[in-house]
């Protein structure tokens, strides 16, 4: 287990070793698990986050109504090859808005980090899995290297809405999937360290309010711009751009400017989007008067 | 702010049910603990919610969350959100109350859980700490409150006053096993309750055989 990203990029450039094979070794000194134990669980964890991303392409709606059918929608403008942002930038953001989408219809998915931010990682996975033609040990070697990342940040700043907003979720999420996308498509351990460092730059300050307190609105939207900010992130790094912060000063900012946030932006719907007048109007429809209430009593 | 994640399957998984790892999959956590206290589903339970929990547990699925743990199903069955209705026909008297005041544990995503099986009362306050992992930071068992550190895993033992040798020799027998990297001892009237919290998790046939050697012992 490492506590920071240098001292994980200093030990796999010393050993020669990529990212991925060198988190997997400390995950089965840490578990006491086998190597093949820890593959197996982890190839488990792929095929959940396949069959997600291939149901929410289908188009699934969540039981409020308020998401649901709109990656089934992006599938069908793909298809027409008249995007603005290209086919890779889009195949992903149809993956991460389709397992978000799965999520908030109270479906089966695999957090990473979490379940709010499930589609971002996912998303950017699936995209490179078709560019670049990725076998499935290859996907597996790129959950273990955006699990070490992410299980950094975790212990040094959090991932959880409630404690440091939206920033902590999908900003975490953009970040571990911008490591493994650098790797996956054959950069430096020091590359995918400058791509989390962008990743999580460029999102930081990112608050958590969702709309009637659900995880709907707006995080299956968020998650498509972790996506498209994973594979900036990522091209920036693979094309020798810099981060003047280093990765673990920009996690330490992140947890800074979390503890920072009002409590009405970190995940108890009062605030944001989710105090607008509509957002409020959704709400009490959903709720009654109740949710009003205690919302009155604590903001 | 940071957590006590152990494993990159605490950032890639749990495999769960949506909409929410803190307040869904981490909510069934916590419920799941709170069995783990009594090995059985209780008669009645009483959920109290703090902060974030109080003001987006409908939203989130927390209540057929709790539910689902407490009924010992996993976050990623099937049958999670029809958990309330499974508990009643389970003769499970299930209640929360969203709490005002601030979290008594200090974290916005707490729930505090009161079990009564037969004549005995239980409380378990945990917290989920983000992308399902879990924290418990204080429980009470006969009559005893033990203030916890949080991390797991953690294993809970009850020793009556005569039986302090079999607790002591539990302590060694773990250590064998596992590194403890904090032992809590705190007595009560006629016993004492152990709370170590142990270095890595057990392999499952160990937990078993410990568990068939010392069955008041719990693994959180």
């Amino acid at each position: 287990m490492f506590n920071r990203i240098d001292e994980l990029v200093q030990a796999a450039t010393q050993n020669h070793q990529s990212l991925a094979e060198l988190i997997m070794q400390a995950e089965c000194e840490t578990s006491g698990q086998s190597q093949r134990q820890v593959w197996q669980r982890m190839a488990q964890n792929l095929t959940a986050m396949e069959a997600a991303a291939a149901q929410g392409a289908q188009g699934v709606r969540s039981a409020t109504g308020l998401t649901g059918g709109e990656a089934a929608k992006l599938c069908a403008y793909r298809a027409k090859n008249q995007s603005l942002s290209g086919d890779l930038m889009l195949s992903a953001v149809q993956a991460a808005m389709a397992t978000n989408e799965v999520n908030a219809a109270m479906g089966v998915v695999c957090a990473t980090p979490t379940a709010g931010s499930s589609g971002t990682l996912p998303g950017v996975m699936m995209a490179l899995k078709q560019q670049r033609h990725l076998t499935r040990d290859a996907l597996i070697r790129f959950l273990f290297t955006a699990g070490e990342i992410g299980l950094i940040i975790a212990n040094q700043a959090g991932i959880a809405g409630a404690t440091g907003g939206c920033q902590a979720e999908v900003g975490s999420a953009s970040a571990m999937a911008a490591a493994a996308a650098v790797e996956a498509a054959g950069g430096t351990p020091a590359q995918s360290a400058q791509a989390v460092a962008i990743a999580l730059s460029n999102l930081l300050g990112l608050v958590c309010d969702p709309i009637a307190g659900l995880v709907e609105v707006p995080c299956v939207k968020r998650n498509a711009i972790g996506a498209g900010n994973a594979l900036i992130a990522a091209d920036l790094a693979l094309a020798g751009c810099t981060s003047l912060i280093p990765a673990d000063e920009c996690i330490q900012a992140m947890a800074q400017v979390g503890q920072a946030m009002p409590a009405s932006l970190r995940e108890t719907g009062l605030g944001g989007l989710a105090g607008t007048p509509t957002g409020q109007k959704i709400r009490t429809k959903i709720f009654g008067q109740t949710m009003g209430a205690i919302s009155d009593a604590k903001g | 702010m940071g957590g006590n994640y152990r494993s990159v399957f605490d950032i890639i998984g749990p495999v769960m049910i949506g909409p929410s790892s803190s307040h869904t999959a981490g909510a069934v956590a916590l419920g799941q603990a709170a069995r783990k206290l009594l090995w059985q589903t209780p008669h009645k339970a009483t959920v109290h919610y703090y902060e974030s929990f109080a003001l987006t547990h409908r939203g989130h699925g927390t209540d057929y969350a709790i539910a689902a743990g407490l009924l010992g199903l996993a976050p990623a069955d099937a049958r999670v959100p029809q958990a309330p209705q499974l508990a009643r026909q389970a003769g499970l008297d299930l209640r929360f109350v969203e709490e005002s005041g601030p979290s008594p544990i200090h974290h916005p995503n707490t729930a505090v859980i009161e079990l009564w099986a037969g004549q005995q009362h239980f409380q378990i306050s945990g917290c989920s700490i983000g992308g399902g992992t879990i924290e418990i930071r204080a429980v009470t068992m006969h009559g005893i409150s033990v203030q916890l550190a949080g991390a797991l895993p953690l294993a809970l033992y009850y020793a009556p006053d005569h039986a302090q040798l079999r607790a002591r020799q539990l302590v060694q027998h773990l250590r064998q096993l596992v590194p403890i990297k904090r032992r809590q001892i705190k007595r009560g009237q006629a016993g004492a309750v152990y709370a170590l919290n142990l270095g890595q998790a057990l392999a499952t046939p160990q937990v078993e055989q410990l568990m068939h050697q010392y069955p008041d012992l719990t693994f959180l």
